[in-house]
């Protein structure tokens, strides 16, 4: 048997393609792996809309429906569940050994992180698309009209993506799974120190600093604006910028894990 | 990136590889001849994983070069892992998966297509006498079942140069033979070149056509074993006859060997020609009609070469033993 290949290796997709199906068969093998990804989602509208719904009736919300302005928050905060998933499996992979056949496939080594990535992103789609559901149940608008959907997607995969690169770094300079829970933690922090629940300008004491300077604010003001109002580029400016910005810290900040993996 | 010259297989000059203060690989040459089973013999922690993963390309040297199948590992390293197959101490294998997706999995990450992936992994399913487990999950395998699945892994591409990392740690003795029989195979059949590493004498002995015996990240011996054990000393005959006949017996084995000091009824002569002169010694014994009530041959094992080269013993636990 030859094995038809050009001499400077195998394409990336195949890599790519192959980590994704391997992720979705573990999934259907541990089902149990599914609940956080369903449940978190629908724990986060439900929660923060029934816990939050009074805050509508204060003067200076900007929406006057309560899911208009926490769906878009459970969406976001579940793709960063999504970033954590594919962090643990890549911790299962380092710590199990799994990793170094990929990392022994002679496609370009890049495409072993990219896979990562991708899989985050891929798996955000499902709490975008529970949270919109959810919304659409429970009453909510789009003043925005396409463009809220549009921009709510964007948020959601910058998340996933962003969150895995934080992951990515963190994982492979611990290179065990029990690592998770310091991606986790950061994961949490920056999502909770946004301007998730309650508005920037109503929020009081130190909390607005800090939301002031937290990225994740930025993008979470670009995925709820269609959900508020009409878009235009003031809308969604800062939350590109953030994301330009915190993607280049982070892809610094996983590449230089990276290069302890493979040293 | 085609090598200009036909270059070995496996070529190492001054290869480093340090951990901080640690150099757990401390300036290794090596050239592996095509075709040949290399054995790197060196208890627990002698620096053997850290070369095969510097050999294959999971880990940049510190110091000194590699040469894999003819490509630069640090510069070529796509161009090398396309012509290796690894199969790690730890076999890298997901225990949630079965081992035909496995090998399914492997086929695709090396840019073979489906149709031919799949004829393939059930070929080497066969081969490796895992055709009734192939659909189950890998988490239920036994050790020898594991191994044997990685190194079918391992072979997917029909590597030209294959590396085994300890491919036997762990295994009952029947599961190892039946490894060895697979390497044997492999290697008279197909020509693969072979890296194997290795704790266990016998593996080296067996196995390989030429030894790098390994220790604190150096190698301290290299060569066929034969020739290593050969340089050792020379095998003694041990012959057990009356008592009180000892000296006759030393002036009739006076041409066939040196004397070593033994207990009384008892005579230690070390050979000049090797076990070929143990005919000699009988028959020179018998000329001068001395009875001989026991006779045994003792050879220098890789154990004495290692203890001879380090001042500690291999055999056992592996662990550092003073003699
Ligand atoms: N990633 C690492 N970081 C620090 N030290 C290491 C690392 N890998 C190996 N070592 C050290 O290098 C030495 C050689 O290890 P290794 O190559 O695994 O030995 P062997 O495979 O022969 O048992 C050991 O002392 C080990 O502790
Ligand atoms: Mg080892």
């Amino acid at each position: 048997m030859t094995v038809a290949v050009g001499r400077r290796g195998v394409p990336p997709w195949p890599l790519i393609r192959q980590v994704l199906h391997r992720s979705a068969t573990s999934l259907r093998r541990i089902p149990a792996a599914i609940v956080p990804v369903v449940v978190m989602p629908i724990f986060f509208t439900v929660a923060f809309s029934g816990t939050f719904s009074g805050l509508t009736e204060l003067p200076g919300y900007p929406t006057d429906n309560i899911l208009n302005w926490m769906v878009p928050y459970a969406c976001l905060q579940s793709a960063s569940f999504a970033a954590l998933a594919s962090a643990f499996a890549l911790g299962r992979d380092l710590e199990g050994g799994f990793y170094d056949r990929l990392l022994l496939a002679p496609a370009p080594r890049w495409t072993v992180p990219a896979a990562s990535i991708v899989w985050a992103m891929i798996r955000a789609l499902l709490p975008l698309s529970i949270t919109l559901a959810l919304g659409v149940l429970g009453g909510i608008t789009f003043p925005g009209g396409p463009a809220a959907v549009w921009w709510l997607a964007v948020g959601s995969f910058a998340v996933a993506a962003l969150g895995s690169l934080w992951g990515l770094g963190v994982m492979y300079r611990l290179q065990r799974q029990s690592a998770g829970g310091l991606v986790q933690i950061g994961l949490f922090v920056v999502m909770f120190l946004s301007v998730g629940t309650v508005p920037l300008d109503l929020q009081e004491g130190w909390l607005p600093y800090v939301a002031r300077w937290n990225p994740v604010t930025y993008v979470l003001d670009m995925a709820r604006a269609g959900f508020i109002g009409p878009v235009g580029w003031s809308e969604v400016w800062p939350g590109l910028l953030a994301i330009t910005v915190g993607g280049l810290l982070l892809v610094w900040w996983a590449e230089r894990g990276w290069r302890r993996l493979v040293p | 990136m085609e090598p200009t010259v036909r270059t070995a297989p496996i070529v190492a000059e001054g290869l480093v590889r340090a951990f901080g203060d640690v150099r757990a690989v401390d300036g290794i040459d090596l050239e592996v001849a095509d075709g040949e089973v290399f054995g790197f013999l060196g208890p627990n922690g002698a620096g053997k994983s850290t070369t095969v993963r510097m050999l294959t390309t999971l880990l940049r040297p510190t110091g000194g070069r590699a040469i894999v199948a003819g490509h630069d590992v640090v510069r070529e390293a796509a161009a090398v892992r396309f012509s290796i197959g690894v199969a790690l101490q730890d076999a890298s294998i997901d225990p949630l998966m079965t081992g035909r997706e496995l090998l399914h999995l492997q086929a695709t990450l090396y840019g073979i297509g489906r149709r031919a992936g799949r004829e393939r992994s059930d070929e080497l399913l066969e081969r490796v006498g895992l055709t009734e487990a192939a659909d189950r999950l890998v988490g239920g395998y036994s050790g020898g079942m594991r191994r044997r699945l990685d190194l079918a892994l391992a072979l997917m591409h029909e590597p030209s140069v294959l590396f085994l990392d300890e491919p036997t740690t762990g295994l009952d003795p029947m599961s190892r033979v039946n490894l060895w029989d697979e390497v044997r195979r492999l290697n008279s059949e197909h020509g693969t070149t072979v890296f194997l590493t290795t704790q266990y004498l016998e593996e080296a002995d067996e196995l390989a056509h030429r030894v790098a015996i390994i220790d604190h990240g150096r190698i301290v011996r290299e060569g066929a074993p034969s020739t290593l054990k050969a340089q050792v000393g020379l095998p003694t005959l041990l012959v057990d006859v009356d008592p009180g006949t000892e000296d006759a017996a030393r002036s009739a084995l006076s041409t066939v060997g040196e004397f070593r000091p033994t207990r009384a009824g008892r005579v230690a002569v070390g050979l000049f020609e090797g076990a070929s002169g143990a005919a000699e010694a009988v028959r020179v014994l018998d000329a001068a009609g001395i009875t001989i009530h026991h006779m045994e041959l003792n050879t220098p094992t890789l154990d004495d070469v290692f203890a001879e080269a380090t001042g500690r013993r291999l055999e056992g636990s592996g662990e550092a033993d003073p003699t």
